[in-house]
Parts: C-alpha cells; sequence; structure tokens
C-alpha cells in the first residue's frame, strides 16, 4: 500500500493555477523531499493532502483513503506540521497538545502521557503552563511539531519544519526525524535548507508553477559530485 | 459522534471564555443588574402595569433573554472568527473531526457560557425578587432553545465575518433592536392595534413571552406555536451551518 497517492491533482485560487494535474506517489516508509521556490505550489499541495484546502480536480489517497470520501480516517493517519505557527496564542502548551489530542480521539490518560513524552522530547517541559504566545520562535517551533505527532500518526508532513530553529535543535531534530523514519514513518519534508534536504531525504520532488518538474532518488540528484543544490537550481532555473 | 472528539472541542470552547471571565461572566452581570435596578426596582415600582404583577417580574425575563443572547452569539461568533483569522481553524480542518462534532462542539461551549451569564443573573435577581420558575421544565426548555439558535446564528456571523467590527453587526443592527421592541419592557396590549400585528411578527416576542410564561405564567403568545417555531427556527439554522461546514465555505481554502 502506497502511503500517498496523488492522482492528477488541480488546485485553482479564483483564476490562479496553484498546483497543475500534479501526480505523486509516496511509497510507505520513505523519506521524501518536496521542493520548489516560494509559490511553486508545496504548501497548497499540502493543504489539499490534509483538508484545509479544497480541490478541483484529481483524487489523492492516504494510506489507502481518500481524503474527501474517507477524509477521518485519511486525516487520522496524517501528522501536519505547517509553515505558521497557528496554535492558539492563549492557551498553555500543554493544553494546545492536549486538545489536538483530543480531536484524534486519545483519550485522557494516553493524551496525559504522550503530552509528557513529547514536552520532554522537545524540550518544553519548563515552559509547560505558558501560553502558546509567550513562547520564543524557536519553542513554538517544536510546539507544532510535537502537535504533529501526538497522535502517533503513520505519515508526518513537515512544512518548513527548521525555520526559526537554532543550529543544535536543528541537529537534534534531525536525529529525532531519522529515529522517526526507522521506525517505519513516511515523512514528507519542504525544506528551503537544501543540506537537510539532502542529509534527511532519499528522494527529491521538485514542484514548479505547480507541476512536478523532477522526481528523483538523491544520488541521481547528487550524481556526478553535484550537490543537491546546484541540480536544484539549474531546474529550477528560468 | 465521538465523545472524546466532541468532549474535546467543548472543553477548548468552556476553557476559551474562562480565560476571559471578566468579559464573559462578570460584564453581563453587572449589566444584568444595572437593568433589575433601574428597570425593575427604580423605575418599576411606580409602574402600576399589569394587575397581580410587579413590573420587575415582568421585565426579568426579558433582561435574562438578553444576556443569554448576548453570551451564546458572541462566544460562538468571536471563536470560530478568531479562529479562522488566526489559522488556528486549520487544528480541526486536518483532524478526523466531523462536522457534527465540530459544529456541537461551538454550540455546547456557547450554550455552557449562556447559561453560566443566566445563572448569576438569576442569583443576582433572587436578591430583589421571588423569581422562582412557574414552569421549571418549560424554563429549562426556553434557555436551552433560545442559547442554541443563539451559539448557531453566532457560527453564521462567525464563518461570514470578514472582520471584526462584522462580529457585532448583526448584534447591533438586528437583534439588540428586535429583542428591545419585542415585549421585553412593556406588554404587546399596549401598542396601538396595528403595530401589535407587527409585533407578532418579531421572532423575539415569542422567545421573550415563552420564557416570561415558563417564570411568572403570563403569556400573550400560543405557547405551542411559538415553542414548535423556537424549535424549527434551531433545526433550519442547524442544518444551514452544518451545511455551510461540509462544503468549507470560509474555512477550506
Amino acid at each position: 500500500m502506497n502511503a500517498l497517492e496523488i492522482k492528477g491533482l488541480t488546485k485553482k485560487y479564483d483564476n490562479t493555477v496553484a498546483v497543475d494535474d500534479l501526480s505523486i506517489t509516496i511509497k510507505r516508509g520513505e523519506f521524501v523531499g518536496l521542493l520548489g521556490k516560494n509559490g511553486a505550489g508545496k504548501s497548497t499541495t499540502i493543504k489539499c493532502i490534509t483538508g484545509i484546502a479544497q480541490f478541483q480536480q484529481g483524487e489523492i489517497s492516504v494510506m489507502g483513503f481518500d481524503v474527501q470520501k474517507d477524509y477521518q480516517a485519511a486525516r487520522d493517519a496524517i501528522g501536519l506540521s505547517p509553515q505558521e505557527f497557528n496554535a492558539d496564542i492563549f492557551a498553555p502548551i500543554e493544553k494546545v497538545l492536549d486538545f489536538v489530542g483530543g480531536y484524534f480521539g486519545m483519550n485522557k490518560a494516553e493524551r496525559e502521557a504522550r503530552i509528557e513524552e513529547l514536552l520532554e522530547r522537545f524540550g518544553l517541559t519548563d515552559h509547560k503552563g505558558k501560553p502558546f504566545g509567550k513562547l520564543s520562535g524557536g519553542l513554538k517551533r517544536r510546539l507544532i511539531l510535537a502537535r504533529a505527532l501526538m497522535h502517533n500518526p503513520d505519515v508526518l508532513i513537515l512544512d518548513e519544519p527548521t525555520a526559526g530553529i537554532d543550529v543544535e535543535q536543528r541537529h537534534a531534530l534531525w536525529e529525532y526525524l531519522i529515529d522517526l523514519h526507522k521506525a517505519g514513518k513516511t515523512i514528507i519534508l519542504t525544506s528551503h535548507y537544501l543540506e537537510e534536504v539532502e542529509r534527511l531525504c532519499s528522494r527529491v520532488i521538485v514542484i514548479d508553477e505547480g507541476k512536478k518538474i523532477a522526481d528523483l532518488t538523491k544520488d541521481q540528484f547528487t550524481k556526478g559530485g553535484n550537490s543537491l543544490e546546484k541540480t536544484y537550481l539549474e531546474l529550477t532555473r528560468v | 459522534m465521538n465523545m472524546i472528539r466532541l468532549g474535546a472541542v467543548s472543553r477548548r470552547e468552556i476553557q476559551r471564555f474562562l480565560r476571559i471571565p471578566i468579559q464573559t461572566l462578570v460584564s453581563p452581570w453587572i449589566s444584568a443588574t444595572l437593568y433589575i435596578l433601574v428597570f425593575g426596582v427604580i423605575v418599576g415600582s411606580r409602574i402600576s402595569f399589569l394587575e397581580g404583577i410587579d413590573y420587575i417580574d415582568f421585565v426579568f425575563p426579558g433582561i435574562l433573554m438578553l444576556q443569554l443572547v448576548n453570551g451564546a452569539i458572541g462566544q460562538s461568533s468571536s471563536s470560530l472568527y478568531f479562529q479562522r483569522w488566526t489559522h488556528t481553524i486549520d487544528e480541526m480542518l486536518a483532524s478526523p473531526l466531523s462536522y457534527a462534532e465540530m459544529i456541537f462542539g461551538y454550540i455546547i461551549g456557547a450554550v455552557t457560557r449562556a447559561l453560566a451569564v443566566g445563572a448569576g443573573i438569576y442569583l443576582i435577581a433572587l436578591l430583589f425578587t421571588d423569581a422562582t420558575p412557574a414552569h421549571v421544565f418549560l424554563f429549562l426548555f426556553y434557555l436551552l432553545v433560545i442559547s442554541i439558535i443563539f451559539s448557531l446564528l453566532g457560527l453564521l456571523v462567525g464563518l461570514w465575518a470578514e472582520k471584526f467590527e462584522h462580529l457585532t453587526v448583526l448584534q447591533s443592527f438586528i437583534i439588540t433592536p428586535l429583542i428591545y421592541v419585542g415585549g421585553v419592557f412593556n406588554s404587546i396590549d399596549m401598542l396601538p392595534e396595528s403595530m401589535q400585528f407587527v409585533a407578532r411578527l418579531n421572532p423575539f416576542f415569542y422567545m421573550v413571552d415563552g420564557l416570561r410564561y415558563a417564570m411568572i405564567g403570563y403569556s400573550e403568545s400560543p405557547l405551542l406555536l411559538g415553542g414548535i417555531g423556537l424549535l424549527a427556527v434551531a433545526l433550519i439554522l442547524f442544518a444551514a451551518v452544518w451545511t455551510l461546514f461540509h462544503k468549507g465555505w470560509k474555512l477550506r481554502s
């Protein structure tokens, strides 16, 4: 079974085509980098997968569940860490996790145990009780990541997960993502830090103007001693 | 309906208004106390209004309803609009919550706030009058149905609003004026005959009148028809809100 299957996805905002007949298949357990310039259609694609955006054409399934017909099962399989800090700024951080755990049907005991584990894992235990809005940018990013992991999803979608995080935390996060991948999670990562993608992902998909322009293994990308960045720039240069 | 998921949305909504108790609870209690003092006690003691009914007892159901309405509509409209504005609504949209669980979660939060406001006002009223409801179950029915109707209306406002000031448009220009002319302070028998017909077209009249009957046993409208009408309004509003959530109107980009 594929973790993600997108067939002929087209998404328009009024008359602007954001994603144009996009098809992508990602197998279970893959670690895939989704690259593209700002406005290329990466975040829109993610929003269509997760149900935050509607789309005009195409089909998307996650772990075999259609995101429109079986939306509850499909969303249950996904953990999303979006670019924006979209948590309640007034809610204490443990409550942010608690509510989201509840949305995913976790009972009280499961939520409490998972919250402790994640706060500890992301170095947020000392900030318990603080409203989300009072955290620094780096801490907010960590909490958004913890929120994505709250219900232990099969598929993790991380949209710029290390933006604003200091070098030490970035490296710690990379190690954590590698562990999650080894544990069988499927991870889809967008990032403007190409060394991050090069280090973590085994496959890279490049989107430009809503279309897929490359879908290669990391080895193919770095063939002939090229860096991923060099190949990427060649692909996206107008 | 998954109770854990519904419970999560409801708890979030309840904790939201409990974080700002001065605005959500104390302010309407003070406002209602002033209404009770001025209209009920100070002015009311000089009004010989209806035989056997003190003016304070006549106006109190309307004062209670006014604050119930403000609490319910204020909670659901501001919560939904703020979540849209800050994109925190995406947390719910990307989760397995069903539309019914989302909507009922908002309703439970708004009804809880309205009833908390109402309970405080009721206790305050006991200082000035014997506010024992004549028909307890009918009293609870009206409290609940009125709170549900306005929490659903609040969700429609929260979806429709494009800026903060839109949140108050419905309340300021439609709801509050209609409540004031819906027989809160006067019997519609006191109006000219032509105006009485217009007053009976006002849906708020049936809410005020039903609540008043439940409290003091005095009514000027066909209660059964009014009660059925209110239930029908609640169902129609629920269907409208569910349809808009299902379509993702102003929720999903």
